[in-house]
This record gives structure tokens, sequence and C-alpha cells, in this order.
């Protein structure tokens, strides 16, 4: 899971141009939207496409991912239970 | 003031504006279902010409875009005495993304700039002056004819061609996939049961022409509004903010219920419908029938707010208020007058309603009813107070160089860690917005607290369009195999995206428009600067070049105008 955890946080750093921030930096349980990293809607719509392109998780309505998009824990238990690459 | 002195709509449900009309009043849609359409593996609804009627419309030497255009212009130039090729015609090209089919990844040829598109479409018509293209999302057809109105009223020309065109591409359809904005399904807007946005092609011209006299047969523009929400630059304002303020600023000294009928937006997409059913309600218009077009043709994009305009006025002359195909049952939480069935339109008045990305509205209001002639005001004298240029190798502020340690694309970084540093939204965006947001920042940083205090418009000019957005969002869905489109790409593919940005970092909610020149012309610019600042009411312009051909070679010149 902790590697899971690292890969993801990459693909995000990368997918956001989150620039000046490091894995390190970010909390696995931290908020990822408001507080936390401050993420918003076209961020969110970012993350079903690194669910798509590196794991084969599909999600076609953007509203599943409210509770899926937490932090970064909640998206690594997703795709670990939802994984089809 | 400017009157209507012909029409056209081109599309896949005819070729005149009588033939659209006699088509959506019969109840016909050019929406068809498509599945992995050029191979791009997406299901979605769309209104597209037919194989068939492109071969009647293709021009040798156009692009399918450009011919489009050229079809609907010679088309609606047919019905009145307008001279293209007159030095007193304007002629004013509304699109999003132009040519954008023509460009590949591993080439610069065969593709032409929106401005080198407009250039070719006027030296079609034998026309002389330097073509505008307006680049404002989905409100560009709004804008242009605001700038028509602008222009003309200002004495600067006696007629402006407007014309809306834009066509569907996998480039198109990839990026509003990735934003989920899609249905699958003929649109239904205002419906419950509403999936998304269909995306369609058309092109449909407005000739208009100085107001010669005070009889009620032609169609007028009244006035108009352009203004930004400064809340988002891909969702409007939840409240419609921008929409309220546009329709109070254009209705003021109006009676509402004078109008027969409001024309809106009407995606289809959840977020539009719900704003804009908020924003009628808002602005009292909670009673008067809406007529929204989408069910019809899709979303026309660059062409939406010519054609709707163009279609509106066709009905009402007609006493008609067009039934919305594809609503149902209501899905948005605002009043609004709504109906699948065809209605009356009661009076020659009605108000074109629309909202884009980047955080842009429009409203106009058109009529036939008497009016007086215009009255010439007093022209307001304009200074400029402040100045900034920037390309990779020199940063100068108010005439005096800026001391940088980096040059090209490290240069737009150095400056935001040394004069911005706290925006960390600024990684996000492209070079061009990066340009233009640092620009305007260092720009106003220069103003004093009472400069700063008041409200500000925004119109920015460039050559190159979104060029680099377009190639890094075409490296993303030429593989079909590997086909990942990235919304955050994507949204920087719409040039004004860069309007918006500054927007919301500064709070700024005056009009933000965007328009692409095909080469540099500091004629053209004080021109459409010096026409907007005499039609708005707020009493500084931000304004100038920013241009981006690659993410080390860029140029951006701009300055604040104050009114004295």
């Amino acid at each position: 899971m902790e590697e899971l955890i690292l890969t993801l946080k990459e693909q995000i750093i990368d997918a956001l141009n989150l620039e000046e921030i490091a894995p390190e930096d970010i909390d696995n349980d931290a908020p990822l939207f408001g507080d936390g990293l401050g993420l918003d809607s076209i961020d969110a719509l970012e993350l079903i496409v690194i669910l798509d392109r590196f794991y084969g998780i599909k999600l076609a309505n953007p509203a599943e991912g409210k509770n899926i998009f937490k932090s970064i824990r909640t998206i690594a238990d997703y795709v670990a239970t939802n994984r089809t690459k | 003031m400017i009157e209507v002195l012909a029409t056209n709509i081109t599309s896949p449900l005819g070729r005149t504006t009588e033939e659209n009309y006699r088509a959506v009043w019969s109840g016909r849609s050019a929406l068809r279902c498509y599945e992995n359409w050029r191979d791009i593996p997406v299901r979605f609804g769309a209104s597209m010409l037919s194989d068939e009627q492109m071969a009647e419309l293709a021009i040798e030497g156009f692009t399918k875009f450009e011919s489009l255009a050229i079809r609907s212009i010679e088309e609606a130039l047919s019905h009145c005495e307008a001279d293209p090729t007159s030095p007193r015609t304007i002629f004013i090209l509304s699109t999003t993304k132009a040519n954008i089919d023509e460009l590949r990844c591993d080439t610069a040829e065969c593709y032409s700039t929106p401005g080198e598109a407009a250039k070719k479409i006027a030296r079609h018509f034998g026309m002389t002056n330097e073509p505008i293209v307006v680049c404002n999302a989905c409100i560009s057809g709004v804008t242009a004819q605001l700038l028509a109105d602008s222009l003309i009223t200002t004495g600067e020309y006696d007629t402006a061609v407007v014309c809306g065109a834009d066509v569907v591409s996998p480039f198109v359809v990839a990026g509003f996939h990735s934003f989920k904005s899609l249905s699958p399904e003929a649109c239904r807007p205002f419906d419950i049961e509403r999936l998304g946005l269909n995306l369609g092609e058309a092109a449909s011209t407005i000739i208009f022409g100085q107001m010669e006299n005070t009889s009620t047969s032609k169609w007028r523009l009244m006035r108009g509004y352009l203004n930004n929400d400064a809340y988002h630059v891909s969702a409007p304002s939840p409240v419609g903010e921008g929409t309220v303020t546009a329709i109070s600023k254009v209705m003021t000294g109006e009676e509402k219920d004078s109008l027969g009928v409001v024309c809106v937006h009407g995606t289809a997409t959840m977020f539009n419908d719900q704003m804009e059913s908020k924003a009628i309600e808002r602005g009292g218009l909670s009673e008067i029938p809406i007529c929204a077009i989408k069910g019809y043709y899709g979303h026309t994009l660059g062409a939406a707010g010519v054609l709707e305009t163009v279609l509106t006025m066709r009905a009402s002359d007609e006493g008609v208020v067009l039934a919305v195909r594809g609503f149902d049952e209501i899905g948005v939480s605002g009043k609004i007058n709504i109906s699948n069935q065809e209605r009356s339109c009661t009076t020659d008045r009605f108000l074109k309603i629309i909202s884009g990305f980047g955080g842009c509205n429009g409203v106009l209001l058109y009529s036939k009813e008497e009016v007086a002639r215009n009255t010439t005001e007093v022209a307001h004298q304009i200074k400029c107070t402040h100045t900034i240029r920037i390309t990779p190798n020199e940063v100068v502020l108010d005439d005096k160089p800026l001391m940088c340690t980096t040059t090209g694309g490290e240069l737009l970084k150095e400056l935001y860690k040394t004069h911005i540093g706290d925006y960390p939204k600024f990684y996000k965006m492209d070079t061009f917005s990066r340009l233009a947001l640092i620009a305007t920042d260092l720009l106003v940083g220069c103003e004093t607290m009472d400069e700063r205090a008041v409200e500000h418009d925004l119109i920015l000019f460039n050559r190159s369009s979104s060029i680099v957005a377009d190639r890094n969002h075409l490296a993303t869905i030429s593989d079909t195999d590997n086909f990942y489109p990235s919304p955050s790409v994507f949204l920087y593919t719409l040039p004004n995206i860069a309007t918006g940005e500054i927007a919301i970092k500064h709070s700024f909610k005056g009009e933000t428009s965007l328009y692409i020149l095909e080469h540099k012309s500091e004629p053209t610019m004080k021109q459409i600067t010096t026409a907007t600042m005499q039609r708005s009411d707020n009493p500084t312009l931000i304004t100038g070049w920013i241009d981006c051909e690659s993410e080390n070679q860029f140029e951006a010149e701009i300055k604040i105008l104050t009114k004295q």
C-alpha cells in the first residue's frame, strides 16, 4: 500500500503541475480539496484521468469521485480494490 | 445602436435563415448519435454536416471551416446592398477553434491561424480592412455583435459583416469529453434528466449597418453588456452573478414586460442551466418565455451567439417562441417560463443571454420598435498610465528595465517567484496564461491605490491563439490506444482562459475579451480599444498584445488606459 501511495502522489504532482510540492509534503489523510492541497473541480477531472490511464478504472460520473478523492489514502484504497491494470 | 441588414444560417438544417427557421419550427433536429467517430473512442451526440452537404458547401482552396463561413457570408450579402469591398466595411469573425482540425502534431504545414483564416475569407470577398477574430469561448458570437455596434456607433465603419462559425473536430470532442460535458444522447436543456451538451457545426452571419431610419421593419441591436464573474475559469457563478448584472445593465430604463422572449444559452449541462435559471429569476425575467435551441443544433460554439440571435429574430418575426426541444420536466431551481411546445411571442423585443469558459457573460437587447436615431456621444480622452513589455530576454516596466537572471520560459517562473510567489495556480497554467497573468500583475502593481480601486475592463490581442496548449492537447489524443485527453490541458486551448485567470486573481468584473489578428496591428487594436472604452462604463482598460508561439517564444506588450 505504501508503494501505491507514493506512486499516486507522484502521478498527482505530475498531472496537476504541483511544482513546488514533493510527495512527502502531502499528508496521506489530509483533505485534497478545499484545505490541504486546495484542488478544484478541474483537478478532480484530472484525477479521474489518472484512475483511467494508470489503473483502468473508469468513472463516468464525476460525482462518484466525491468520496474517492477525499485524501490520498482513500484514493489508494479505492485503486487497490478496483484496479484492472 | 445599429440595425440588421441581412442574416444567414448555414447548418445541417439548411443553407438560409428561412430554411433553418422552417426546419426548427417544424420540430426537426440535426442531432445524431456518434460512436468511435474518426477513431475517437467516445460516444456522443452532435449535429454535423453530412458528406453530401459538405460536397455542396466545400470551396476549392479553402478548409471546411473557411468554406462554411464563406457560404454563410455570401448568402447573407445576397440579401442586402452592403459592399464588402468598401473601406467602410469591417469583417468580424467569431470562432473558438477555427481551423483546428487541420493542425497536426508533427508538422506546422497546412494549418492557418484564426487570423490567417479570417484574412483568406476577407480576401475572397475583396474586403480591404484587416479582419478581427473574436475568440471569447462560448460568448464569442455575442461579443462580435457588440464589437460591431461599438465600431459602427463610434463612426469607424458604416457596415460590419459578423460571421460566427465552428466545425466539430476530434480535438473539440475529446476536450469536452475530458470535461465529462458531452451527452451521449440528444441534449435536454433545463430538464431533470439532462446529461450534458451536444456539439454542433454551423456558420451564421449578420450584416449590420448604421441605423438609417426610425421605421419598425428592421431589427436593431439596442445595447449590450459584457462582464466577467471572476469566479472560476470553467464554471459559472452558481447564482449567475455576472449574468444578473449584465441583465440589469441592459434593461436599465426598460420595462421587463416589453420582452417577448429571452433566448438563453441552455447548454443542457448541470451547471450552466442551473446558473441561468437563477440569473433569470434574480433578473426579474421569470415570467418571460425562454427559448433554448441547443436541442436542434447542439452547441455551435463560436457560431452559437450569432445563430441563436438570428433564429430568435426570425421566430419573433412570425410571433413565435420556439419550442424547447429536449425539455420535459423542470430540473433547475430558478423560476423560468419554459415549454417544449411552440408559443406566441407578443412583442418585437428580446434578450440574448450567454455565458462561457473564462467566466465571461454577455447580454444583448434587440428590438424592432421605433427608436430615435443615435446621438453622438462626447468622446472620452484616453490617457496611458502604465506600460509593460516582456520578451524572452527582457522585461521593461514603465520604461525601466527589470533585472532578471534567466531567459525564455524560465524567465516567467523567475518573475513569478520574485514578484508574485503566493499563487500556486500559476504552475497549472499554460505559458500563454502565465505570461498574461505576470504581465498584468506587474502592471497593476504600478497603480496607485486610487487607480486600483476602480473597475477594469480587459482586452487582449494575439496572433497565435493558444497554439502551445493546442499542440499539447493534440498530443494526448493522437493515439487511439493511448487516448487520455487532459481537462487541464484542454482548458487552455481556449485562449480567453487567460483573461479569466487574470479576472479571478484581481477580481476584475468588467468586460474580458480576446481578439486574434493576422498580425500585430496597432491601428486595429487602437480602434477596438477606443470603441470599447466609449461603450464601457468602466473608467480603466488593461489592453495590449500577448502572443505565445512556443514555451520560449513570446511577447507581451500591454498597458493601462484611463478615461480622463
